[in-house]
């Protein structure tokens, strides 16, 4: 077994018109045994940025509290909120340091870039080669079913209600059909003025 | 058999005096020698020829299949063998072209002869089919692998069907399929690209046509194949009966790509 | 390629043995309606990254009222389905009559199993009618266990699209959505729809897609390009 599916656990990503959707399930698990319910894979890194950290869970936390540290200094020095961009480098940056010893996670970076007035897309593999996209984004243990879902799914231009319905359908229908992920799902939709939060219930098994 | 032996699972039998469906199917009587130990018959290639590459034409006129494949027998790297035939007539409508371990081809060219004497044998006006010899090499191809003692070829059975042409290919798994172009090994990759655009800008092509396609096919596949060789035959499949050609040479080699060259 | 090295010796054995097996890569999509059964197979025969042919269906027309798809391991598809037609015309001259789905159904499974210790390493999708004329649907695993469903994805892309039929034919995942049966128009779409969204990510799946459609008039069939790249 890989080692990016010891823990289980899956991201997806959706852009849409003037917004963008990040969702995760919520298992935490140890193989084939679930220890948690409530585990969310998505952190709130700034007001309109989020970021996914599938993977290893250890390494996810790991990177999750370097990264708010580098986000911080970055933020007193620079005296400005990050935009999705730069994190995205910064993150690439710290995953490429450990090129031959990697963390096990596979980020993916959704926010509004407020220079740009416009949704930010992008995904990167566990040593830091990033694709920034304007359609969706995912990583986890049912890559492949959230591909065959999103790719049916998806179209260009959603509005935010639709755009969450499309997200939640491919997220869930997708880990229905992997044991290691699932246990319920969290997704935050990302717009111009505001992010909209939405736990979802689905099947327990 | 006694190490692979499934017949003792199944349930008696559903007819009598034929073949057993799904069991394996010693084809023309020839019984494999079996020590039982898998390693000692799971080999290589000695002697091996390189891509073998075929096409379909039709102007409405002229119709047939063209077939080419050069005569070398590599052994590893070393050029050794310089007039290897790896096209072979079966009958007045069938070429079979061959790759892969020479002397397996060999071997399965003379079953191939012995089917011929057989069917003549039987005096009664008929010959084999082309996909008749596709789908028997096929059997034949599939029994070895099944056995873990595969024949090392690819095949390419090219001829003349009920009028139109045909033309199918086997790996040394029993992979079959039919197509419009086919290539085996590198002329595959390199071959086939090249035929099907010609064929796209000129679907409707002549013999003479085909033929130059063939040679400059083969030329392509010299420049870049390291197993190949500039001696090669040509084989076509019309109505009017199969022709295999005396080995060529390819003249005019254009070699002003070749950064290097003096 | 290269047999005559001095060397060879001190390789393992292993790397270089003769595997008898390949992946042909391949994708087949069934769904069974109140009172018809639709099965769809892409066309693309490959072995790595190289394409054999972009014209070979994975559909075996078993009878006028069912219909095997297989892909897998190409050679072990060629050897069943050509024992699997010589079983079906045992049955047919000793019994005088066609068998029925749910029969060739167990046959298949009994066949898979016989070669249970040297598989066919085949994902095949059964369709057809049953003995009351409902659409059947049955699928397998290598060995021959099988079960009956309302639909199924096999093959290559099986992982992409079972979720997605089970959403869009299943309807999981949809609170309000009413529980009707599935019309013959809205099977082959979403059986098109299924291929042309496993096109774009499963590069073993593509170039076009044969469909069946079994009805008790018969079966009628259609052809609908993918991608090519």
């Amino acid at each position: 077994m890989s080692i990016m599916e010891y823990n289980g656990g899956c991201v997806l990503a959706m852009r849409g018109k003037d917004c963008v959707a990040i969702a995760s399930d919520l298992r935490f698990g140890v193989q084939g045994m679930t220890i948690a319910t409530n585990y969310e894979k998505v952190f709130e890194i700034g007001p309109q940025l989020f970021v996914g950290l599938p993977g290893l869970a250890t390494d996810t936390e790991t990177v999750l509290q370097r990264l708010k540290l580098r986000v911080n200094l970055y933020e007193l020095k620079e005296g400005r909120k990050m935009q999705p961009a730069v994190l995205t480098a910064m993150i690439a940056n710290m995953l490429y340091e450990r090129r031959f010893g990697p963390y096990f996670v596979e980020p993916i970076i959704a926010g509004w870039d407020t220079k740009k007035q416009q949704p930010f897309l992008a995904n990167m593999d566990l040593i830091g080669c990033i694709t920034v996209t304007d359609e969706f984004a995912l990583a986890g243990t049912c890559g492949e079913q959230m591909y065959g879902m999103s790719e049916a799914l998806w179209q260009p231009d959603l509005e935010p209600e639709e755009l969450f319905e499309s997200i939640s359908q491919a997220m869930m229908n997708a880990f229905d059909r992997d044991a290691v992920s699932g246990m319920g799902a969290v997704v935050h939709i990302i717009e111009k003025d505001k992010v909209t939060t939405r736990r979802i219930k689905t099947r327990m098994d | 058999m006694a190490h692979h032996n499934f017949d003792r699972f199944a349930a008696g039998p559903l007819w009598h005096n034929g073949p057993t469906p799904g069991g394996i199917y010693n084809f023309p009587g020839r019984q494999v020698e079996d020590s039982g130990r898998f390693q000692e018959r799971s080999k290589q290639p000695i002697t091996t020829g390189t891509s073998v590459i075929a096409f379909k034409y039709d102007n409405g006129v002229e119709k047939g299949v063209a077939i080419a494949a050069d005569m070398l027998g590599s052994y590893g790297s070393l050029a050794r063998f310089r007039d290897c035939r790896r096209l072979c007539k079966v009958n007045n409508q069938i070429i079979v072209g061959a790759g892969g371990d020479y002397a397996d081809f060999q071997y399965v060219q003379s079953m191939i002869e012995q089917k011929t004497i057989d069917d003549e044998c039987l005096d009664d006006g008929f010959s084999m089919k082309p996909r008749a010899i596709y789908t028997w090499l096929t059997n034949i191809l599939y029994n070895r692998r099944s056995k873990m003692d595969p024949f090392w070829n690819n095949f390419i059975v090219a001829g003349m069907q009920d009028g139109e042409p045909y033309l199918g290919s086997i790996d040394k798994l029993g992979t079959a399929y039919e197509d419009n172009i086919i290539g085996t090994g590198l002329g595959m990759q390199l071959g086939v690209p090249l035929i099907r655009e010609a064929i796209e800008r000129k679907p409707l092509m002549s013999k003479a046509e085909a033929q130059q396609l063939l040679v400059h096919t083969m030329e392509v596949l010299f420049y870049r194949d390291a197993r190949s060789f500039p001696k090669y035959q040509l084989g076509f499949i019309t109505p009017d009966g199969v022709t295999i050609s005396d080995p060529l040479y390819l003249d005019n080699q254009k070699w002003g790509f070749a950064l290097y060259k003096k | 390629m290269a047999v005559v090295e001095p060397f060879a010796g001190s390789r393992p054995m292993e790397a270089n043995r003769f595997s008898p097996y390949s992946d042909n890569g391949g994708t087949v999509v069934a769904i069974a309606g109140e009172d018809f059964s639709v099965i769809g197979s892409d066309t693309r025969l490959t072995v790595g990254y190289a394409i054999n042919t972009r014209e070979q269906s994975k559909l075996f027309r078993l009878s006028d009222k069912t219909v095997l798809g297989s892909c897998g391991c190409w050679c072990d598809v060629l050897t069943l389905t050509r024992v699997l037609t010589a079983r079906l015309q045992m049955y047919n001259h000793e019994h005088q009559k066609v068998m029925s789905t749910p029969a060739v159904a167990q046959l298949l499974s009994t066949m898979l199993y016989y070669k249970r210790f040297f598989p066919y390493y085949v994902s095949n999708i059964l369709a057809g009618l049953d003995a009351e004329g409902k659409g059947a649907v049955y699928h397998y695993d290598p060995v021959g266990h099988y079960e009956r469903n309302h639909y199924y994805a096999g093959g290559a892309s099986s992982a992409l699209l079972q979720p997605f039929l089970d959403n869009q034919v299943g309807l999981k995942n949809m609170t309000n959505a009413t529980k009707e049966p599935i019309t013959r128009e809205r099977a082959v779409a979403i059986i098109k729809d299924a291929f042309i969204s496993a096109a774009e990510r499963e590069i073993h799946t593509g170039d076009a897609v044969m469909i069946s459609i079994i009805d008790k008039n018969g079966i009628k069939e259609e052809r609908f390009s993918l991608r090519k790249d």
